[in-house]
């Protein structure tokens, strides 16, 4: 049933697209980052307050790097339920390196201020490469399960 | 004080093996031990008594018994100390991942068996590399609590040991950190990476990544929370793994495929 939809309406946006290009009225920009202000993410832990549904899924408010962009193995600071959150990255949509994994989702791990995760597994599969990069990640790396 | 005094006036006659003055006779079989503990305990100690004779500094008075012991006596008390290791690290027979556990017991039953490996100050072990002989030896002598390592199995990439501590008090961990780093910093040679403290804001969870070794020193609250040793030996059959609902995809769920406005 939802292939069929998928099918009939992505035919329907293939033939629609080509004119609706040259009519719109907005200013359209680049993809610019992997993760910046304003992205909807995935909490991949199994802390309370990344699993507990609300109607707002958590966003990015803050990308603690230099530029605003954030790849694996950066801080980011969360808007979850109401509060905010400090978050570790663990995989991106966007392609990164050769020979590092790309995720079907923008993936996050909550972290305490003193970079205690804030859950106590992970079950999603975490990259590798986290532990040759400069930073904390011993943490997270020794309660994921699954390595990619 | 009399003992003392005479230890440090071997050390400042070239012989400054400090086993060689244990083996000459001086002391009595009790006052060797304690002498032992003393001396195994506290390098501070050590160094101390050599500068206020106005001698050796630190680093030389190592250098030479680290150099005099490989040579002499090195090879006698290797054999018997690794040999200890491996019986208990594979005796256990899981077939995945061996859980090496020690007791307050067995670390008395180290000291006085072995009295040889203590005399010489920790770290230096008999070999020149910082394996996991040295660091599970040095962790054993700075009263870690429940000192748990694991092999690793293979096919996961991760480390080939993974070791957890408790500590007393955060100022306890913070203490036994610093040490194996000092330890490290001192045996490794040229081209071994620097190993840096993870979460040193965070006091009640600490870890120090030696390649192919991990530690985390935690408290005995912060242990109960994580389960780390019930995780990294039941890898995929672990109980909070099991306890994480599994995830449902909803009926309309489209795949890579995003309605914007």
């Amino acid at each position: 049933m939802a292939l069929q939809r998928l099918s009939g309406s992505f035919s329907g946006l293939i033939v629609q697209n080509s004119s609706k290009i040259l009519q719109r009225a907005f200013s359209v920009s680049v993809v610019a980052a992997a993760i910046q202000k304003m992205t909807r993410v995935r909490v991949v832990d199994n802390s309370s307050l990344g699993n507990t549904p609300y109607h707002r899924p958590p966003r990015v408010i803050h990308v603690y790097t230099k530029n605003g962009v954030g790849k694996v193995g950066d801080k980011v600071l969360l808007a979850i339920k109401g509060q905010k959150k400090k978050a570790l990255i663990v995989g991106h949509k966007m392609p990164g390196d050769r020979m590092t994994p790309r995720f079907d989702s923008n993936n996050v791990v909550l972290i305490e201020d003193n970079g205690n995760p804030t859950g106590t597994r992970i079950k999603v599969p975490i990259p590798t490469h986290l532990r040759q990069m400069e930073g904390d990640f011993s943490k997270v790396l020794a309660i994921a399960s699954s390595f990619v | 004080m009399n003992q003392r005094v005479s230890f440090s006036n071997q050390s400042e006659s070239k012989d400054s093996n400090p086993t060689s003055c244990l083996d000459s006779g001086i002391f009595t079989g009790a006052e060797r031990v304690e002498i032992m503990n003393v001396v195994g305990r506290s390098r501070k100690l050590v160094s101390l008594l050599c500068r206020s004779r106005g001698l050796l500094e630190q680093k030389c008075v190592f250098r030479a018994a680290r150099s005099s012991a490989l040579h002499q006596q090195g090879h006698h008390a290797t054999p018997p100390l690794r040999s200890r290791f491996d019986t208990q690290r594979w005796c256990s027979g899981d077939s995945d991942s061996r859980l090496l556990g020690s007791t307050s017991s067995q670390e008395l039953s180290l000291e006085t068996d072995h009295k040889n490996s203590q005399i010489i100050p920790p770290g230096h072990g008999y070999s020149e590399t910082f394996n996991l002989d040295v660091l599970v030896s040095l962790l054993r002598q700075e009263n870690a609590v429940d000192l748990c390592v694991i092999k690793v199995p293979e096919h996961i990439k991760y480390a080939e040991y993974f070791i957890v501590v408790s500590g007393i008090s955060p100022r306890h961990l913070r203490a036994m950190a610093l040490y194996a780093i000092k330890v490290y910093k001192f045996l490794r040679k040229d081209g071994d990476p620097n190993v840096k403290i993870e979460g040193k804001d965070a006091e009640d969870w600490m870890c120090i990544d030696f390649g192919k070794i991990v530690v985390h020193f935690m408290l005995p609250e912060t242990r109960e929370v994580y389960e780390l040793e019930k995780l990294w030996i039941l890898r995929a059959y672990d109980e909070q793994l099991m306890r994480i609902p599994p995830e449902v995809l909803p009926e309309d769920f489209m795949y890579d495929m995003e309605i914007t406005k």
